[in-house]
């Protein structure tokens, strides 16, 4: 175990979070994500039992998640792996494919609320129709012009990962937009 | 003044506010225009450039003259429509455009002048002496004419922005907007419904007309409730849809706040992207005047405006009750005005209609074939010259409406380049071919404007979007509404003496517009440009037909021979501030940190961008005064002993799969699949064309296993271009790409001593040059078990490594490799000592590779290998390429104190310094501490035979010029023995 002491995308030693009105951001160092592509001629393999999904897809189970980042690719996520090699034991449950290490290529940022609290924080980040961000769908899109995953786990959680090296750039569009929608909501 | 009768303001509640200072009444559901015209006040504002007295004459988002400033301080919004801004209480609001006060301006003077001020005498005025126009004549132009000032203040506003989707899309809540979102809604389909009014129902609030028997806003009320009530169906009031893009795309502001005394923190306005499948345009239509001499003084109105402040708001535009109102119309619709008040008891003088054969609609005088020729009143309106057969005579009024018909709002429908088309019939301009795909105009804005006709075009628009979009209709009962006599004459001025105003807004006169026909400024393009007709915040909306007309009849032509008038966004005006969407100062675009930046921050490191990356650029030292200090020191530190570089922001690509190899062979111009296992290579990229893009190394990490890296600026574009070479000229090699840029915080450990430094933390890993040797590379562990990789590479031609480690534990490493260091004088290098120590080393980086240069020029032409294809490899040895000469060499000064200037030219020592003559010029340069004079790369014709020529480096703009010394570009070890040791 190294006696190095990491620091999250936001520079702190704990992850952040924030509070505005109902909605809810937090800070996901924890999370590990690794990239899944399928080689020639491969068999989508189910990691730990996960069915990949296809084109707008998030799936789960056991502590993974999946979704669908194009033509035979994925981005496989698993909570509270960040500090082992995720992207070694994934390699290991999918043979025949192509894993890269991304944890760190990354920062996810969640927001809980209610849902139509977060369809108006939604609407205000992505431009994407409601049904790309339903509940158990996600997708790349940009987001004041950074490029990001957008993930709707289920009714009251978005999941947004965004380029490590922008993390504070995300936090602060995701922070300003949830406070005017805050503001707003309160007048 | 007492309202009339069935209005739709809440007089059980009064909002108080200021016009210049002075304190007025008001009620929800006012407007600042009609709360002031409900005071008697019709003097709201001074013209653009005579400085005449002004009124407003419209009611809506076209108004030309009731323009004010609300607010005060930073929150000044100057150039607001009254007619439009929503009354609040404690609305403060201010006249502008005056000097002195706005009853008693005294650059009126100008009006005195007018002679001497027709359109395009500035562009014959002030043409000498050339410095004046700067320095004297444009500030005092702008001075004398002009709008609202801006407060000079930063915007202390918050803005917000977002998008929405839909199957279809309804700008405008009036009688064909409502009936299209009811009917679109009731089918299912996504609907939003935009209505720039705070209230739904356009010109049905205005009309005074019955539906099914009932008042029309009864109708709209229930139309608005069911609405609401369908979740597939979104009313956006206050929202003006400004501009359609492509794609269906629309850019809509919604005016969040603007209407609150307090915005608690909210937002003041939010601009949407809105994408919608199908558009209904049914954005109304804006009525035109008559131009008849004087016709500009307050108290002069469009007669529909004066029928919308009698049955919206109850009120009269006169300034006492008791004056008389007359309408000058040439058509029906100006008569209903004159009935409407008539029968609300106002007093009406009559209709002066230019027709014979002008009806009468019951409770008022018609003078047939007459027209009004003059009008009296200092600040406001008090007598009207009325001319029938030729017989003049002056009658007291207080207020006249003016009706020459009725101009579609075809604007939207024309930001595609759709013309609109002249329909004789009904004397208007018609939404044309060749608008923006999907949208269907409809009601008044497609030149139906009766209430029974528009709400039926409604229904059809929306039936042919549901139809276009697959979705079955649903059962719509439309209200029965009453006749409404429509029928009129062209009649588009009234000929005489005197000025009659075309262009409010602009004070653009017939007269001004005949100059421009004498001037042969007839094409409408050049009439616009030349007498500014139709510029400024209203966009001629009450001005383009009618100024068209006029030089029709100019010119003997028909109006559609004459021009079209074509619009483009915004519909009305749009504040900066929204457009930003709310991001400014260090949230305007986005800020890319290397891991170890707060580290950085903490030594006290200057930062540089580079992209949108902040990177270290030097860490000054306490007793450095200068920058060059601080750098010879970071610099010299890399060559005695060791130094540490935040290296992450270079591109990393991951590329994985059976083809790996043979991929990276097309992608590089060197050969790459040949490159063992644990080994790195340096590597070119070539464009198509055949011209050096970018440089970097590869390693090969498994036997199908590649990380390519890039520079910083073309990491972007490099993983674009594998991508587009993997999926699209490749698609049958088994490759895999994805970027790992952020993953992996790389630093670089540069230096004698970096070997001694690194063993330290590298967990037991023999770092011997036998075990790891010069372009070596493999995973290890450090500090304990941390999975790293590691690289020996040099940039700066020391012996030297890249070490990485995953980006949350960059700053740990940084912090620990100081830590371990101390005793080996470890020291932080930024990207300043990064640049001079690869120019000593005669390293190519950007300032080589601009996209101008060849693989021969920087003498790798070697490296583009004849044993294989590759992207540009074959376009390389074309002839252009093939017989370039120029080479890149190192440059000293002869004088050891003379400077080296990047840009600078290069010339034969005695040759004249002109294009002919040039031989190449300086790329890069810098004070080299291991020289110890400043040193330059450069490219020179047939410089690697030209070795201790003295040459002239020249910057014929600047007119300086140096003599410099030709040496081989690597200053620094020749024979790379260092880095191999």
């Amino acid at each position: 175990m190294t006696d190095l002491i990491p620091m999250t995308a936001l520079g702190g030693a704990a992850p952040r979070s924030r509070r505005h009105g109902a909605l809810s951001l937090v800070e996901r160092p924890d999370i590990a994500l690794a990239s899944l592509a399928l080689r020639r001629g491969a068999v989508a393999p189910a990691p730990g039992g996960l069915v990949l999904p296809g084109p707008g897809g998030l799936a789960s189970a056991d502590g993974l998640a999946a979704f669908w980042t194009g033509p035979g690719q994925w981005m496989v996520e698993a909570a509270g792996q960040a500090e082992a090699d995720f992207a070694a034991a994934l390699a290991a449950m999918a043979p025949g494919c192509s894993v890269t290490e991304q944890t760190d290529g990354w920062a996810c940022f969640e927001v809980a609320g209610d849902a139509a609290a977060l369809e108006a924080l939604a609407e205000r980040l992505v431009n994407l129709p409601a049904a790309a961000l339903a509940p158990g769908r996600a997708t790349r899109t940009v987001l004041h012009h950074m490029g990001v995953f957008a993930l709707r786990r289920d009714p009251g959680c978005l999941a947004l990962w965004g380029m490590r090296s922008a993390a504070g750039s995300l936090w602060h569009a995701l922070d300003q937009a949830a406070l005017r929608l805050t503001a707003f909501d309160e007048t | 003044m007492t309202r009339l009768s069935g209005h739709l303001v809440d007089t059980a509640r009064r909002l108080s506010f200021t016009f210049d200072g002075r304190a007025f009444a008001g009620h929800p559901g006012d407007t600042l225009a009609s709360a002031l015209l409900a005071n008697g006040v019709q003097l709201m504002g001074r013209s653009f450039k005579y400085h005449r007295p002004r009124g407003p004459i419209a009611a809506g988002s076209e108004e030309p003259n009731a323009l004010v400033t609300l607010g005060r301080g930073a929150r000044a919004e100057p150039n607001t429509r009254a007619t439009v801004a929503e009354l609040f209480d404690g609305l403060e609001a201010s006249s502008q455009n005056h000097a002195g006060s706005l009853q008693r301006d005294w650059l009126a003077v100008n009006d005195r002048l007018a002679p001497f001020l027709a359109a395009g005498f500035y562009y014959k005025t002030f043409m000498w002496p050339k410095a004046f126009w700067e320095k004297l004549y444009e500030p005092v132009i702008r001075k004398a004419a002009g709008l609202g000032a801006l407060s000079g203040l930063p915007d202390p506003d918050a803005y917000d922005r977002g998008y929405r989707h839909c199957d279809l899309l309804v700008i405008g809540a009036g009688a064909a907007g409502l009936a299209a979102a009811l009917a679109a809604g009731r089918a299912g389909a996504q609907v939003i419904l935009a209505e720039e009014d705070f209230r739904p129902g356009g010109r049905l609030l205005a009309e005074g007309g019955l539906l099914d028997g009932r008042p029309a806003p009864d109708w709209v009320a229930e139309v608005a409730a069911e609405l609401a009530t369908l979740p597939n169906v979104r009313v956006m009031t206050r929202t003006t849809v400004f501009g359609a893009y492509d794609h269906g795309i629309f850019g809509a502001v919604e005016r969040v706040s603007d209407h609150l005394a307090e915005a608690g923190g909210g937002v003041r306005q939010t601009l949407w992207r809105i994408t919608a499948r199908r558009s209904v345009l049914a954005a109304g239509a804006t009525e035109r005047h008559i131009p008849f001499r004087d016709n500009d003084r307050p108290g002069i109105m469009l007669a529909g405006a004066i029928r919308a402040y009698a049955n919206r708001w109850g009120v009269t535009g006169q300034r006492q009750a008791a004056d008389p109102v007359a309408i000058f119309a040439n058509g029906d619709d100006g008569h209903r005005t004159a009935a409407q008040l008539a029968a609300k008891g106002v007093p009406v003088l009559g209709v002066i209609d230019p027709r014979r054969d002008a009806p009468n609609l019951g409770g008022y005088e018609t003078f047939a074939g007459a027209t009004v020729t003059g009008t009296r009143g200092r600040l406001g309106l008090t007598a009207i010259e009325v001319t029938r057969g030729g017989r003049a005579e002056w009658l007291d009024c207080g207020l006249l409406g003016v009706s020459g018909g009725w101009n579609p709002n075809v604007h939207l429908a024309s930001h595609h380049r759709g013309r609109p088309v002249w329909d004789e019939a009904r004397l208007a301009f018609l939404p044309g071919p060749g608008g923006p795909a999907g949208l269907i105009p409809a009601g008044a804005a497609a030149g139906q404007g009766g209430t029974a006709e528009a709400m039926a075009d409604g229904l059809r628009a929306a039936a042919q979007a549901l139809g276009d979009l697959g979705i079955a209709p649903a059962p719509v009962h439309l209200p029965a509404a009453e006749a409404e006599p429509a029928r009129q004459e062209a009649f588009w001025h009234v000929p005489g003496k005197g000025r009659a105003w075309v262009d409010f807004q602009n004070d653009v006169t017939v007269k001004d517009i005949a100059l421009a026909h004498q001037e042969n400024m007839r094409p409408v393009e050049h009439l616009k440009r030349w007498t500014t007709l139709g510029m400024a915040t209203d966009q001629g909306k009450t001005a383009n037909v009618t100024a068209l007309a006029v030089m029709a009849e100019l010119t003997g032509k028909a109006i559609p021979e004459t021009g079209t008038t074509i619009f483009r966004p915004p519909y009305t005006g749009v504040s900066l501030g929204v457009l930003g969407g709310g991001d400014t100062g260090r949230g305007f675009r986005p800020t890319r940190l290397t891991p170890s930046h707060s580290w950085a921050e903490a030594e006290g490191a200057v930062f540089t961008e580079v992209g949108a990356w902040m990177r270290a650029q030097y860490f000054p030292r306490p007793g450095e005064t200068h920058w060059r200090e601080s750098v010879d020191r970071e610099a010299r530190a890399v060559r005695a002993a060791v130094g540490i570089c935040d290296v992450t922001t270079l591109g990393k690509i991951d590329v994985q799969g059976a083809d790996a190899g043979d991929f990276l062979n097309r992608i590089y111009a060197n050969m790459m699949g040949t490159l063992p296992v644990g080994k790195v290579r340096y590597g070119l990229m070539l464009r198509e064309d055949g011209h050096l893009y970018d440089d970097g190394t590869c390693a090969r990490l498994g036997e199908d296993h590649y990380v390519v890296t890039t520079t910083t600026a073309n990491a972007g574009t490099v993983y674009r271009n594998m991508e587009f070479a993997r999926q699209c000229l490749w698609p049958d090699l088994d490759v895999q790409l994805i970027s790992t840029t952020d993953a992996w915080a790389q630093i670089a450990v540069a230096g004698p001593r970096s070997r001694e430094l690194l063993t330290r933390i590298a967990d037991g890993a023999d770092l011997s040059n036998q075990a790891f040797p010069f372009m070596a590379c493999g995973a290890i562990t450090v500090c304990g078990g941390l999975r790293a990789r590691l690289f020996r590479i040099s940039f700066s031609g020391e012996l030297a490594y890249e070490i990485a480690v995953p980006a949350r534990y960059g700053h740990a490493l940084m912090a620990r490799l100081m830590e371990a260091g101390a005793d080996l004088g470890v020291t932080p290098y930024g990207t300043e000592a990064l640049g001079v120590l690869r120019i000593e080393k005669g390293h190519a980086a950007g300032a080589e590779l601009n996209g101008q240069t060849t693989a021969r020029m920087i003498g790798l032409e070697k490296m583009v290998s004849r044993k294989k294809d590759a992207i540009g490899a074959v376009m390389s040895r074309r002839g252009g390429l093939a017989s370039e000469t120029r080479r890149l060499v190192g440059l000293v000064p002869v004088d050891p104190g003379a400077g080296v200037v990047p840009g600078s030219h290069l010339f034969a020592a005695d040759a004249p310094q002109d294009t002919a003559h040039d031989q190449g010029w300086i790329t890069s340069a810098c004070f080299s501490p291991h020289v110890g004079t400043m040193i330059g790369l450069g490219f020179l014709e047939n410089g690697e035979a030209r070795m201790d020529e003295v040459i002239t480096a020249a910057n014929p703009l600047e007119g300086t010029e140096a003599a410099l010394r030709v040496v081989s570009a690597h200053f620094v070890d020749p024979e790379g023995g260092r880095l191999r040791d």
